[in-house]
């Protein structure tokens, strides 16, 4: 193609540094959200006053921003639970799945000392917090090592596998806390027994301590991809799965290891939302709405292209996005789901991006003979 | 377009005529100012080294590559082609090395594809009667139904031949026809080319080495050294030796020096190991050879003969069905990969790109895959990287393995330079037992010359090595023992330097003889 | 049990038309994991304009139409751009779930309008899906043109030099592939369960992917696998029919997804791979660059 005085061609990228990787998510970001505007478009809205407001709710407003917070560090281990079995080539779509099962293990602690039916009043919370994160990461680790045996063993695709889990704990969630399921609220709202105050958990200025959590997490795993020998046989499994079964490393082990990792931090996404955000303390009735914000968490894993420290951002970005589409929706009198759609819109930029990740536009000048021709002399 | 250009052509006169044919890349003139033609009825070979400029040529003619400059004239006309579909029409049919069939189809669904006459709904029994007419003629043997992966090689390329003729073509290309054939099918195969050739239809075989096989079937040849014509030549008026240095532009030593050293303890000992392959069938039969120091092991055999599943079996990549194997008087059988590299065997696979090496993986990263498990270069489960990048640039210094840097990725490098690394990352193991699947296949003579080089280094610091090759001369040459394969089954080993090339061609056949029975 | 059975009939009529869309897709060597999206699609705009217009050809028109642009889209990012098809998959479903939710919002509710009449008792779609089947079939393994679709899902690069183009084969099967899932959608919500609301579908599309795996890209095992799913759906809704009372009815939703990893377990045996296993279409999900 030629424009003026230069040439561009589409060229295949040989190598892709970070830098430009990073620049082209964020066009990637402004352009999904320019597309979006014609949502707010089509519903008569002025899309820069809409993008004022999500933007001023989510990130600077006293209300909002302890939600986007929160929504961050839910992501942040929902986009780690993605990237983990991702930079090993395999697909992990179970996030609602496995972060259901981390809040029905954290509530299973609960149930199992009495807290349902106040037979306990001595209830140490220095002992069952902890107890609650570890079965919450166990029910995670079981529904994530179901797909990866899958994988691992049988080679049945991870796709099929991981999604199907997640209608099932979907209605083993419902059977636990609905028509008289036992966790369920006596009150009879179709949702799960409250956390007794006395298990709230620690909070640092307002934050629950969930998110050095997810922070701590999203470092280690950097050091574990850049650094070590098991964060190596993951990326080399990523890459060719043959060759790294010639290198000596076990096609069987390593989709296990990376959906049971997966799993156990998407279990604590679940432990967070509903045993750690203030207001919530229980299984809601709604919880479906947190296991589709999880698919947030494969946008952020694409968008930072797999690095966990670049994840951070992206996920901070991301959470106050959704919050903040909530919000408008509310304040604008728009249809429910904008952050359904925004979600959507932002998917297929990506996938549309992706291109740029393998091809470069190259361009040359071209003909400074032209330019003499123009010249009379 | 239509085949009508060479209609009614009568024997010898020109069916295809190249002028100043010039093709130039980036980096080099691949086709320099070429000129060929080729009579109806003619064999006419064109022959070089890789990189001479051949495959390049072989592009023009069948119409994947357009030349910068020059024309092919057909029946005498300038013609252009733009797509191979066009070469086709114009009845030009040309024989892939690498197979271009559909090896989930029939033989006769793979003839059929794509041709103008197969009609809307597929009428598979008419076309039937006219593919085995079209046999009979030429002397082709293969059932119709079968699917094309259960043909071996030299069914498959039947197949190709046959998709060329049902389509009309007059003139046909064939790349490098006889490698991968066993020594009775390639006598099937010149047979029916001189058939063909009878029935005035012009044959263009392109070959790298089996100089005989020129010398056997063609009337004219063409030979290409570094994009030029270096010569053209009537074949009876030609020698091997004085082809060859024509081909290379120096004298060449057909034979390599096989060194001798002391014989040391049994470093592998195999008892009648058998395996299946991908698709479950019994691909290698029971076969047993033990392997010493300083010792190499010669499997003999066309690809598709069981000594894949061999390499693989011993590899740890693949499960033995039966019988075992003993690394230094370990039993290994049932030990994963990864143990027996911590144990000291050294695999070299022949898929090099797929296997052998990660080609989004730097070579520092690639280097990495031999040694991520030592914790020398990984105390604690902590990556050295810094020392593996040491070794790998004293690797790529040693080597001379061309590339900008050690941070470069793998599939940058050319096939030669990456077979180079993916040895230097084995060898600098040191060991004990080393397994080269194909080493050579497809490299360069330099890059092969060089391969070979250190493999006898290795055999000279003591490691056993077992070399798989469809390459006899290659054989041979290095073997202390050969053992040629046979569906599965080795027909015997006999000491290398009483190996005489005809009596192992036959043996990779399928004769055993008799009382070689070890 | 005439009611069951006519019901699971239904049921299955929208698994087939789906996993047959998918089959046609896969053998040309595409894959597109995205099929609920593109159903959620096709069910929820068909569903509009049913309503908006009062008139179920155009809902159903619509529904068509919008499978196969979406098909053209999933084509345009996997056959010209070389995509990695799991990822444009990926963004095709969740585009779909994010949007549809977005735009179905209003529309909450029934469809409000008379039902479809049946015929003989069962679902017109039914005996529609019988007959694609059979197409389906004839065109695949009798035809130039199923030749040819093979032969491109199989192994592109022989077939160019055949003289295929293996661009448009693809195109024609993403099309295709795309109006038969947008169709699948727009049967589930203007006759399976006229009823519109938020990700309705809950993994119909997701248990027709599998399908097509077990199906080994035979579309009559497809009908059987089709009709095996859409009565254990219908069974999962209507557990008192076999086991009144025993387990909770969230339980029983579970079933068919349990049964469908079963399956999965299954056809991956080695005993099942080498006698079926050379079915899988060789080339699939891999981009297709020309030499």
């Amino acid at each position: 193609m030629r424009i003026g005085r230069y040439e561009f061609k589409l060229e295949k990228r040989l190598s892709l540094t970070g830098w430009k990787a990073a620049i082209i998510s964020i066009f990637a970001v402004i352009f999904a959200l320019a597309l979006f505007s014609f949502i707010f478009i089509l519903a008569e809205i002025n899309p820069l006053l809409a993008y004022r407001e999500m933007f001023s709710y989510a990130f600077v407003n006293p209300y909002g921003l302890p939600l986007t917070i929160n929504r961050f560090i839910f992501l942040l281990l929902c986009t780690s639970a993605f990237i983990i079995p991702f930079r090993a080539g395999l697909w992990n779509i179970g996030m609602p799945g496995q972060l259901y099962a981390g809040a029905l293990g954290a509530f299973a602690v609960l149930y199992a000392f009495g807290v349902k039916d106040f037979r306990t009043s001595d209830l140490s919370p220095g002992i069952l917090i902890p107890l609650m994160l570890i079965v919450a990461a166990l029910g995670g680790v079981g529904l994530g090592a179901i797909a990866g045996v899958l994988k691992g063993k049988f080679n049945i695709n991870e796709i099929v596998v991981t999604m199907i889990l997640n209608f099932i704990a979907f209605w083993l969630v419902s059977h636990m806390i609905k028509e008289g399921g036992p966790f369920m609220n006596p009150g009879g709202r179709g949702e799960s027994f409250e956390l007794p105050s006395s298990l709230y958990p620690p909070m640092i200025m307002g934050v629950p301590f969930t998110i050095f959590l997810a922070l701590g997490v999203a470092v280690l795993l950097y050091f574990m991809f850049a650094k070590t020998r098991i964060g190596y046989k993951i990326k080399a499994h990523g890459l060719s799965p043959a060759a790294s079964r010639y290198a000596g490393i076990s096609t069987f082990k390593i989709p296990l290891l990376v959906f049971i990792m997966g799993g156990a931090l998407a279990g604590w996404a679940g432990y967070h939302y509903f045993a750690a955000v203030p207001g919530v303390y229980k299984i809601s009735r709604n919880y479906g709405y947190f296991g589709d914000l999880a698919f947030y968490g494969i946008i952020c894993g694409l968008i930072s292209l797999g690095n966990p420290l670049a994840a951070i951002p992206v996920a901070l970005l991301f959470g106050g996005l959704s919050v903040g589409g909530r919000f408008v929706q509310g304040q604008l009198n728009m249809s429910f789901g904008l952050d359904y759609a925004l979600l959507g819109v932002l998917m297929i930029t990506l996938v549309a991006f992706q291109f740029f990740y393998r091809y470069q536009i190259g361009w040359a000048k071209t003909g400074e003979e032209r330019l003499d021709v123009g010249v009379l002399r | 377009m239509q085949t009508g250009l060479l209609e009614g052509i009568a024997r010898g006169e020109t069916v295809l005529e190249a002028r100043g044919i010039t093709k130039r890349f980036p980096a080099v003139v691949a086709n320099d100012q070429i000129d060929f033609e080729i009579r109806a009825g003619e064999i006419h070979a064109i022959l070089g080294e890789n990189g001479a400029g051949k495959s390049t040529l072989m592009n023009i003619l069948f119409g994947l590559l357009q030349p910068d400059e020059g024309e092919i004239y057909i029946g005498g006309k300038s013609v252009k082609f733009r797509s191979p579909l066009d070469a086709i029409d114009l009845g030009i049919g040309m024989v892939h090395q690498n197979r271009k069939l559909v090896a989930a189809h029939t033989v006769i669904e793979n003839i059929i594809l794509g041709h103008p006459r197969a009609g809307r709904i597929l009428n598979l029994n008419r076309t039937g009667d006219e593919i085995t007419e079209l046999c009979e003629k030429y002397g082709f043997k293969i059932d119709l139904r079968a699917k094309v992966w259960q043909l071996s090689e030299g069914e498959k390329q039947v197949v190709e031949i046959l998709k060329a003729l049902y389509r009309g073509a007059r003139v046909l290309i064939l790349d490098e026809p006889t490698t991968a054939l066993a020594p009775p099918e390639t006598a099937k195969l010149l047979a029916s080319i001189e058939a063909m050739a009878r029935d005035e239809l012009a044959i263009v075989p392109f070959i790298t080495h089996k100089l005989p096989i020129v010398l056997a079937v063609s009337d004219r040849v063409t030979v290409l050294r570094r994009g030029k014509v270096t010569a053209r030549l009537d074949t009876d008026r030609v020698t091997e030796k004085s082809l060859a240095k024509k081909m290379v532009g120096r004298e060449v030593i057909f034979r390599l020096e096989r060194t001798k050293v002391e014989k040391g303890k049994t470093i592998l000992d195999v008892e009648n190991l058998s395996a299946l392959s991908d698709k479950g069938f019994l691909a290698l039969k029971g076969v047993s050879f033990s392997v010493c120091e300083g010792e190499i092991f010669g499997i003999a055999g066309i690809s598709g003969n069981g000594q894949h599943e061999l390499a693989e079996v011993l590899a740890g990549l693949r499960k033995a069905e039966g019988g075992r194997v003993i690394l230094e008087g370990q039993d290994i059988t049932r030990s994963s990969s990864l143990e027996r590299w911590q144990m000291g065997l050294g695999y070299i696979p022949s898929e090099r790109t797929e296997v052998g090496s990660i080609g989004d993986f730097s070579l520092v990263e690639n280097v990495t895959m031999n040694f991520y498990f030592d914790s020398n270069y990984s105390p604690r489960g902590i990556m050295d990287y810094r020392k593996i990048r040491k070794l790998t640039e004293g690797i790529v210094a040693e080597y001379d393995v061309v590339t900008p840097g050690p941070d470069t990725k793998a599939k940058n490098l050319s096939g030669g330079n990456l077979q180079k690394l993916i040895l230097a990352r084995v060898l600098s193991r040191k060991p004990r037992l080393l397994i080269a699947n194909l080493p050579t296949q497809g490299l360069d003579v330099g890059a092969t010359e060089f391969v070979r080089k250190k493999l006898i280094e290795a055999k000279k610091e003591k490691a056993g090595i077992l070399l798989i090759s469809e390459d006899l001369d290659e054989i041979l040459s290095l073997s202390d023992w050969v053992a040629p394969v046979y569906e599965g089954e080795f027909m015997g080993i006999i000491p290398g330097d009483k190996a005489q090339r005809q009596r192992v061609g036959a043996m990779m056949a399928g004769s055993r003889p008799e009382g070689l029975e070890t | 049990m005439w009611e069951f059975f006519a019901r699971s009939l239904a049921a299955s009529t929208i698994f087939t038309f789906a996993a047959l869309g998918e089959l046609i897709d896969q053998r040309s060597g595409i894959l597109n994991v995205g099929i609920e999206g593109v159903m959620l699609f096709g069910a929820t705009l068909g569903f509009i304009a049913a309503q908006v217009t009062g008139s179920y050809v155009i809902g159903f028109l619509v529904g068509i139409a919008i499978g196969g642009l979406l098909g053209l889209l999933h084509g345009f990012f996997s056959i010209t751009l070389g995509a990695d098809q799991v990822v444009v998959g990926m963004g095709i479903w969740i585009l779909g779930f994010g949007l549809t939710t977005y735009i179905g919002n209003p529309y909450t509710g029934p469809l409000g309008m008379d039902r479809i009449p049946t015929i003989l008792g069962l679902s017109p779609f039914f005996y529609v899906g019988l007959v694609l089947v059979i197409v389906s079939w004839f065109v695949l393994s009798k035809t130039s043109l199923g030749l040819k679709i093979r032969s491109v899902g199989e192994n592109p690069s022989v077939a160019e030099v055949s003289g295929v183009d293996v661009t448009k084969t693809r195109y024609l099967c993403v099309t295709v592939g795309g109006m038969l899932m947008g169709l699948s959608g727009a049967i589930y919500s203007l006759y399976y369960n006229p009823v519109w609301n938020y990700n309705f579908l809950m993994g119909w599309g997701f248990i027709a992917l599998a399908l097509v795996f077990f199906s080994m890209w035979n579309p009559w095992i497809l009908l059987g696998g089709s009709l095996l799913f859409g009565t254990l759906w219908q069974l999962s809704l209507n557990p008192q029919l076999v086991l009144p009372g025993v387990l909770s009815r969230y339980i029983w939703r579970t079933v068919p997804f349990v049964i469908t990893i079963g399956v999965l377990l299954i056809i991956s045996t080695k005993w099942f791979r080498i006698r079926w296993g050379a079915a899988r279409p060789e080339a699939l999900a891999v981009p297709y660059v020309k030499e």
